[in-house]
């Protein structure tokens, strides 16, 4: 505690507001969890039996089982090919001389700063102008586009702390551009890379707007939860709520530790 | 193109790495944008501003932007007072060693997916959920909250998610202030107050309107905070939009809706990014 800025009277103020905001964040999803334990069709306390019927229901649905695998294929891809166009772009943004730096910068990680629904829209008018039939691959592509500016930003972060003249040794030694960024650079920013690699498949497993555009029937697990959602309640939507929650939590946490640790030791030096 | 760059290696520019992202950049989001202009532009009889003349005498759309607005900058204005306390208190109050905990802890929930948080406040909000069964333990009275299906239900819960989303900016601002600065002040006779106004507060702000503007866009574009909580008698722009494209089809509005969106979204950034560059100049000089 810094004593200088934070009084104790404030110090006790501020730990009673935090503890609020903690209650208030978690509350529902406690609810969630309790609820897809809970038998009764209805999502009324109090609490009856507990039971497991819910989360045996989900596994033999084949509509959710079948979008979970969706997702995870598209996730997979798009976060494997966001994070490797996502490497070579930091490189070239950290270490290339680029006519128009800030201007290029600014359109790669543009998608950031403007409502997803908007892209969503934009890429759904472009294919029926062009005349492309909605598919799996086009929301490859949608969510890759969608990801790559988190992946850009994080690795550009990792890569401007790496001295220019460690790089300059490796090709002054001899070796190639290429070489000595997959056996030189890479390697010094595998935790970043990873994190990377995590952070991108989290967003895009639970990216909804970009794959209901573009899809027509291979749906998505977060098409499916919205359709449950909208069209008339499940009692199993809490037990997929329950392991969407823990499933992307447990990735996105690993991800942001990684990052935050790592990003305080590098700090330090 | 590979053995061309390792055969000059030492003198080439790595310039054309950038290739693969900018194309896609190009593919998916340049040309997109392009077309989706022209198209709001496009009249029967040919060019114009008719799209726009008609979203403007339209009152269903009107309406709709205009409770986009209030939804999202209400949202906004919560979240970035929420911010400063949660922000502050993990960086000021929380040991060095334990800041990243602190900070997961607020952000966890942010990693699941919106719907799902979305719907998880339905069953706290609804007028037989949590909260009703808890007054109703407590006082014995039985209660009708009242609160899901209405605009304030959505306010509350796009709040929520965008005093996630500004802690975790505001933090990184706050996190890199040099201690030595406040420990100088301090020396020099300064009180909290005045350590806060003229130190902590300046180098916070670049973190704390970042997140308030990445909030407002968020909020300004989302449909599953105002259909699960908000309900869908009273839509926002982005619900509109949703079913257009799904049932009416018809694309010509949609993407005059989108285009006047995405030029709120700018009108509103812009007083930001004024003052981001006033300040760069005034630091270069």
């Amino acid at each position: 505690m810094n004593n200088l800025i934070v009084s104790k009277f404030m110090f006790s103020l501020l730990t009673a507001f935090f503890c609020v905001a903690l209650i208030v964040i978690y509350l529902p999803i406690i609810v969630m969890i309790v609820f897809s334990f809970n038998s009764g069709k209805y999502q009324t306390l109090p609490f009856r039996e507990p039971t497991f019927e819910w989360y045996v229901n989900l596994i033999a649905d084949s509509s959710f089982i079948n979008s979970f695998f969706t997702s995870l294929m598209m996730a997979s891809l798009a976060s494997v090919f966001a994070t490797i166009l996502g490497f070579l772009a930091a490189y070239a943004f950290s270490k290339a001389k680029i006519p128009a730096h800030a201007l290029l910068f600014g359109i790669v990680v543009c998608p950031l700063v403007i409502p997803m629904i908007l892209i969503g829209i934009g890429m759904r008018l472009q294919i029926v102008s062009v005349g492309i039939q909605p598919a799996l691959w086009l929301v490859l592509l949608g969510q890759t586009l969608y990801v790559l500016p988190l992946a850009v930003i994080n690795l550009k972060n990792r890569i401007d702390k790496i001295p220019k003249s460690m790089e300059e040794a490796s090709i002054s030694l001899g070796s190639s551009r290429l070489k000595s960024i997959v056996l030189i650079l890479a390697p010094i920013c595998a935790p970043s890379l990873f994190a990377t690699l995590l952070l991108t498949f989290t967003f895009s497993f639970d990216e909804f707007v970009i794959a209901y555009f573009l899809t027509n029937f291979e749906i998505t697990l977060p098409i499916r939860i919205w359709t449950s959602l909208v069209t008339g309640f499940e009692p199993k939507i809490n037990a997929v709520g329950t392991a969407v929650f823990i499933f992307s939590v447990t990735l996105g946490l690993i991800a942001q530790f990684i990052l935050l640790f790592k990003q305080a030791e590098l700090n330090k030096h | 193109m590979v053995t061309d760059m390792s055969a000059s290696s030492n003198t080439i520019n790595p310039w054309p790495f950038l290739l693969p992202a900018l194309s896609l950049c190009l593919l998916f989001f340049l040309l997109p944008t392009l077309n989706m202009v022209i198209l709001s532009l496009t009249t029967e009889t040919g060019f114009g501003f008719d799209n726009f003349k008609l979203f403007f005498a339209t009152p269903h759309l009107t309406q709709a932007l205009h409770r986009s607005l209030i939804l999202a900058s209400s949202a906004t204005l919560i979240a970035s007072l929420v911010a400063w306390p949660l922000a502050y208190f993990i960086v000021f109050c929380v040991h060095k060693k334990w800041r990243p905990l602190f900070l997961l802890a607020i952000l966890a929930p942010f990693w699941t997916s919106f719907t799902i948080r979305a719907f998880s406040w339905q069953l706290v909000l609804s007028d037989n959920g949590v909260v009703t069964w808890f007054i109703e333990l407590i006082t014995g009275f039985s209660v009708t909250l009242g609160i899901l299906y209405t605009m304030n239900a959505s306010i509350f819960g796009l709040a929520l998610f965008g005093s996630m989303l500004t802690t975790f900016t505001l933090y990184g601002a706050l996190v890199s202030i040099d201690d030595k600065l406040i420990e100088a002040a301090s020396t020099l006779g300064a009180k909290p107050f005045h350590i806060f106004k003229d130190i902590i507060f300046p180098l916070g702000l670049p973190g704390w309107l970042a997140g308030i503007f990445l909030t407002f866009i968020v909020c300004v574009g989302d449909y599953a905070v105002p259909t699960l909580l908000g309900g869908g008698l009273k839509p926002v722009l982005a619900q509109i939009m949703l079913s257009i494209l799904k049932g009416t089809y018809d694309l010509s509005q949609a993407a005059t809706i989108a285009i006047v969106l995405a030029i709120t979204v700018m009108l509103c950034g812009l007083p930001l990014i004024i003052y981001s560059l006033a300040k760069r100049n005034r630091t270069a000089v």
